[in-house]
C-alpha cells in the first residue's frame, strides 16, 4: 500500500472558495439552460434544474439544506415561466421524499439511485401535467411518456456532471 | 444513513430538525403560491415580466449567433445548383406576376363592393415587430419568447403573426420581452374556417407542434388533406383571414394540421392590435383561471 502523502501528487490543495454554495449555483445554472435559443415544438427536453438537483441530493445528503429546494424552485419557475409555486412545491416534496428514502433504504447502488430518480421524475412530470390540466390545457396522460423517458435516460449524464463538479469543488 | 442521526451533538440534531421544519414550510409556501397562480394569475404579472426581461436579452443575443451560423450554411447551400434554381425561380416569377394582377383586380372589386355596402374598414396597424427568440422546452405547455415588450406597446392578449401565418397571442408582457401562447398549445383555441369551403371550424393545439381541427357542425368530415385553415375573426381576439394551419391527416370527426408559421424558423413576427379590444378586456375579466 502506498502512503497517501506519497500517492498524492498535488499538495496543499483544498476545497475551492465557496465550495458549499456550488451545488446550489450549479442547479441555478442548469435552470438557466432555458435561455438557450432553442425553439422546441414538442417540449420534450428534460427539466435540467430538477435533474441536477436530484443528482446532487442522491450523490450527497448534505449538498445543501433540504429547505434550499424552495428558493431554488422559485428561481426555476421564474426562469422557465411555469406557474409560480409548481417547482417550489415539487422540488421540496422531492427532497423530503429523499430524506425518507435515506432512512428506509438499507443499501444503495447505481441501479437503485436511478430507479429512485425515475420515480421522482415521474412525479414531477405528473404534477406538471396535472397543473397544465387545471390551467386549461388538458392533454392525455400518455403525452408525459416521451419527456419522462428522455429525462430518465439523461439522469446518468446529470449524475456524471454533478460528480465532476463535486470532484472539482472539493479540490481533489 | 448520514441524515438519520448526525452523531451525539445536540446542536447538529437541532440543526437537522429545523432544516426539516423549514422544508415543510417551503412545501406549504409552494402550494400556496401555486394556488394563487390558479385563482389570481395576474398577481404575478410584474415579477414574471421582470424575470422575462432578465433572461430574454441573453436568449436574443444567442439567437443572433445561431441564426448567423445556420445562415452561413444555408447560404453556402444556395450556391449549389444555382443555374437550375435560377431558371425555376424565373418560371415561378412569371406565374406570380399573373396572380398579382388578378389579385389586384379582385381587391379593387372588393373595395368597391365594401364601399357599396358601407362596411367600416378597420385599420390593421402593427403594434410592434420582433423575433421569436426562445421557447418553453421542458413542459407540456407551448410558449415562446418574443423580443418586444410593453415598452414597445405590447399588451397581454394581443395576437402575434408572421408573414406565413398566425403564431399565437401574448400571455405575459415584460418591458423588453413577452411570452406568447403558441397556436399549438392545448389551451389555445382559435375560431377558424376552411379556406376552400368557408365552413367554420375550431382549432385547438395538441401540445406537440400540431393542432386539432373540429368542425362546428356535426356531420360528414369536411376536411381534405392539404386544406388551409384561416382565422374567422369570431370572438374578436384574432383578426380574420390569417392563415393558421395545413391539414396533414384526417381522423374520425376532424383533422390534425400543422401550423403554417413555424416559430422555430420565423425570422420576424408582428404583434397586432386585438381585432375587438373589448373582447380582450372581457376575456381577461371573465376567465381569471386563464394564465
Amino acid at each position: 500500500m502506498v502512503r497517501a502523502a506519497l500517492a498524492q501528487r498535488k499538495v496543499n490543495q483544498g476545497p475551492v472558495s465557496g465550495a458549499q454554495y456550488w451545488p446550489a449555483i450549479s442547479v441555478m445554472l442548469a435552470s438557466l439552460f432555458v435561455v438557450l435559443p432553442i425553439v422546441s415544438m414538442n417540449g420534450w427536453f428534460p427539466n435540467f434544474g430538477f435533474l441536477v438537483l436530484l443528482a446532487w441530493r442522491l450523490l450527497r445528503a448534505d449538498a445543501f439544506p433540504t429547505w434550499w429546494a424552495a428558493p431554488l424552485g422559485l428561481f426555476n419557475d421564474l426562469a422557465l415561466g411555469s406557474p409560480i409555486g409548481l417547482s417550489v412545491a415539487v422540488w421540496t416534496a422531492a427532497m423530503l421524499v429523499l430524506d425518507i428514502a435515506d432512512r428506509r433504504t438499507q443499501w444503495r447502488g447505481y441501479w437503485l439511485e436511478w430507479i429512485i430518480a425515475a420515480v421522482l421524475l415521474l412525479g414531477q412530470e405528473a404534477a406538471e401535467w396535472r397543473v397544465a390540466q387545471i390551467m386549461g390545457a388538458s392533454l392525455p396522460f400518455r403525452s408525459v411518456v416521451p419527456p419522462l423517458l428522455i429525462s430518465v435516460l439523461s439522469f446518468p449524464v446529470a449524475a456524471w456532471v454533478v460528480a465532476r463538479i463535486d470532484w472539482w469543488r472539493l479540490g481533489r | 444513513m448520514a441524515t438519520a442521526r448526525p452523531g451525539w451533538s445536540r446542536k447538529a440534531q437541532y440543526g437537522l430538525f429545523f432544516s426539516f421544519l423549514a422544508a415543510i414550510a417551503g412545501l406549504l409556501i409552494g402550494l400556496v403560491l401555486l394556488a394563487v397562480s390558479f385563482v389570481a394569475p395576474k398577481s404575478y404579472a410584474a415579477v414574471r415580466g421582470a424575470a422575462l426581461d432578465a433572461t430574454a436579452p441573453v436568449t436574443g443575443g444567442l439567437r443572433e449567433v445561431t441564426a448567423t451560423v445556420s445562415g452561413l450554411f444555408s447560404g453556402a447551400g444556395d450556391y449549389w445548383d444555382a443555374a437550375h434554381q435560377n431558371a425555376q425561380l424565373k418560371r415561378e416569377r412569371e406565374l406570380m406576376i399573373q396572380r398579382i394582377v388578378e389579385a389586384k383586380a379582385i381587391s379593387q372589386e372588393n373595395r368597391e363592393l365594401k364601399a357599396a355596402l358601407q362596411l367600416r374598414e378597420r385599420s390593421r396597424t402593427p403594434v410592434a415587430s420582433g423575433r421569436i427568440v426562445g421557447s418553453s422546452f421542458s413542459s407540456p405547455r407551448r410558449f415562446a419568447i418574443f423580443s418586444a415588450g410593453s415598452s414597445d406597446g405590447v399588451r397581454v392578449g394581443m395576437p402575434l403573426r408572421s408573414p406565413s401565418g398566425l403564431i399565437g397571442r401574448v400571455m405575459d408582457a415584460g418591458s423588453l420581452a413577452s411570452r406568447v401562447l403558441l397556436v399549438s398549445d392545448r389551451a389555445s383555441i382559435v375560431p377558424a374556417r376552411i379556406l376552400r369551403t368557408g365552413q367554420p371550424v375550431i382549432s385547438q393545439g395538441r401540445g406537440d407542434g400540431t393542432v386539432d381541427l373540429r368542425p362546428l357542425e356535426v356531420g360528414r368530415n369536411p376536411f381534405r388533406p392539404g386544406d388551409i385553415v384561416i382565422t374567422s375573426g369570431t370572438g374578436g381576439l384574432y383578426p380574420p383571414l390569417i392563415p393558421i394551419a395545413r391539414v396533414v391527416r384526417l381522423d374520425d370527426d376532424g383533422a390534425i394540421a400543422r401550423p403554417l408559421a413555424d416559430p422555430g424558423s420565423t425570422s420576424f413576427a408582428v404583434v397586432e392590435q386585438p381585432y375587438e379590444p373589448a373582447a380582450v378586456a372581457e376575456e381577461a375579466s371573465a376567465r381569471p383561471e386563464d394564465e
